[in-house]
Parts: structure tokens; sequence; C-alpha cells
């Protein structure tokens, strides 16, 4: 997607959705990410450079872990999954 | 910066899983936006002397303030908030990412936090006071998008003069 957009700077970190900055209530990992990103600024050289930062999640997670995480979490929060449908 | 260790893990696609998933289900292609080419200015100013604003699209709002709709569609409304707002005042409204995560620390997608503390540690010269989300959605409205909220965003950020500022899509 950041790819796509190709803002001047970017700055990626493989964590699932929703966890750009870092895990919750690690203010020493944040504040890392921060100040990683904050740095790009002077050494990006190029228009739309992307670093990536390859921080460690912990384990491993794909498409699916996505969507039965939202799962997961609208089923907690006794949401409905919002349908959508294809206008006719 | 590398992390000694660090799994080799290709990132989710989500631009291709999101049209198959849907072109599955009958809806016509999505028009994502791609560019070629990016606007740049060098930055040249030391860290330790800019301003840094913060934007982010994780649907936060304050509690006096008009709530984003957890599921919206071309929603291209813009929150201000005050950086020192007290956290029980966050609200969060976007079910389109798990957000039980920002919910236990709302830096994990509005590091409000971290930034003022760098602000105070010298390593910024300073934290712009006001910030501004958005929520958004499922958007179909990218020209009304930059023609109408991009606008706002530059003028809130360049109202309080800042240098750079930091993007934080969720």
């Amino acid at each position: 997607m950041m790819k796509r957009v190709k803002a001047p700077r970017n700055v990626f970190v493989n964590f699932p959705l929703g966890r750009p900055c870092g895990k919750p209530n690690n203010t020493q990992m944040q504040t890392e990410i921060l100040k990683d990103a904050l740095n790009f600024l002077k050494s990006a050289q190029e228009p739309g450079e992307l670093i990536d930062l390859s921080y460690d999640w912990g384990s491993d997670f794909d498409w699916n872990d996505y969507m039965n995480d939202i799962k997961e979490m609208l089923e907690e929060e006794g949401s409905e999954k919002q349908e959508w449908k294809p206008e006719k | 910066m590398r992390i000694q260790g660090a799994r080799n893990m290709e990132p989710i696609n989500y631009v291709t899983c999101l049209n198959e998933m849907y072109q599955s289900q009958g809806f016509p292609p999505y028009q994502w936006s791609k560019f070629e080419t990016s606007p740049w200015i060098p930055f040249k100013k030391p860290l330790n002397q800019a301003c840094i604003g913060l934007i982010s699209s994780a649907g936060i709002f304050l509690d006096d303030q008009e709530p984003f709709d957890s599921w919206a569609v071309n929603d291209l409304s813009v929150r201000l908030i005050k950086t020192d707002t007290p956290h029980a005042k966050f609200r969060l409204h976007h079910n389109y990412f798990d957000h039980r995560d920002a919910l236990k620390d709302f830096n994990c997608v509005f590091p409000v936090d971290r930034l003022s503390e760098l602000e105070r540690e010298g390593f910024i010269g300073s934290f712009a006071p006001k910030a501004a989300t958005l929520g958004m959605g499922r958007l179909y409205k990218r020209t009304a998008l930059q023609a109408e909220t991009v606008p706002k965003l530059v003028e809130i950020m360049k109202e309080q003069s800042v240098d750079a500022v930091l993007l934080v899509a969720a």
C-alpha cells in the first residue's frame, strides 16, 4: 500500500494492522520506532523512499489472522459484522 | 534499525487480498490510488530544532466531539485533538482493523505520549500541540479527499508552523 501511495518518505513496520507505532505499553519499542522514523526524515535520499524497520512482532501472521482477529474483536465487543453487497 | 533474529516474513499484501475477496463477491475492481512520483523537499533543519505534527487515521476522537462511524464510508471529516488531552477522553471508532491493542494503549496508532517525551528529551524541537485525526473507512471519493480534506489538514499543520508531519495510517 505504501509503495503505491508513495509519500515522500515511508517507514514500514511489519506488524499486524493497527500497531504501526509498536506493541501496546511497550514504551521502549514505541520510542525506538518513532526515533527511527524521525531519523529517516534526514537519512532518506530520494522521493518516495521506503525503509523496512524489521522489528519483530514475535509470531507469524497472515491475511486469515487479520480476518479472524476482526471477527473475534467484533464478537468480544458485541458488534455486528457489517455485510456489504455489490450494487445491482 | 535491524533487530537480530527478526523473522523474515513477507508483509501481507492487503491490496491483492482485498481485491480477491471483494471481486469473488461480485464487486467491481476497486480503484486503488497509485502514484509514480513523490513531492520532495530535502529536510535540512536539525531534528532537535524541528516542530513535528501528527496526523492519524485510526478513527480517534474526543468524548465531547462527534464520533466517527466505526463502519465509515466516505467520511472526509477531521477532528482536532490537543495532544496533552488525558487519554480517558480519547475514543476510537474504527472496525476495519483490530483496534484492541490501540484501546489498551492509544500510542500504538496515536503516539502522543512518545512524541511529547521526545520533545522533553530534546530529540525533536517541539511536538505540535494540535493533532489531526481521520476515520475515513471505505473511501470512494479520492477527488473530494484531495480537494476538501487535505487542504484542511495542511492548514492545521501550517498554522502550527510544523516542519514535518508524521502520518500514522491504521
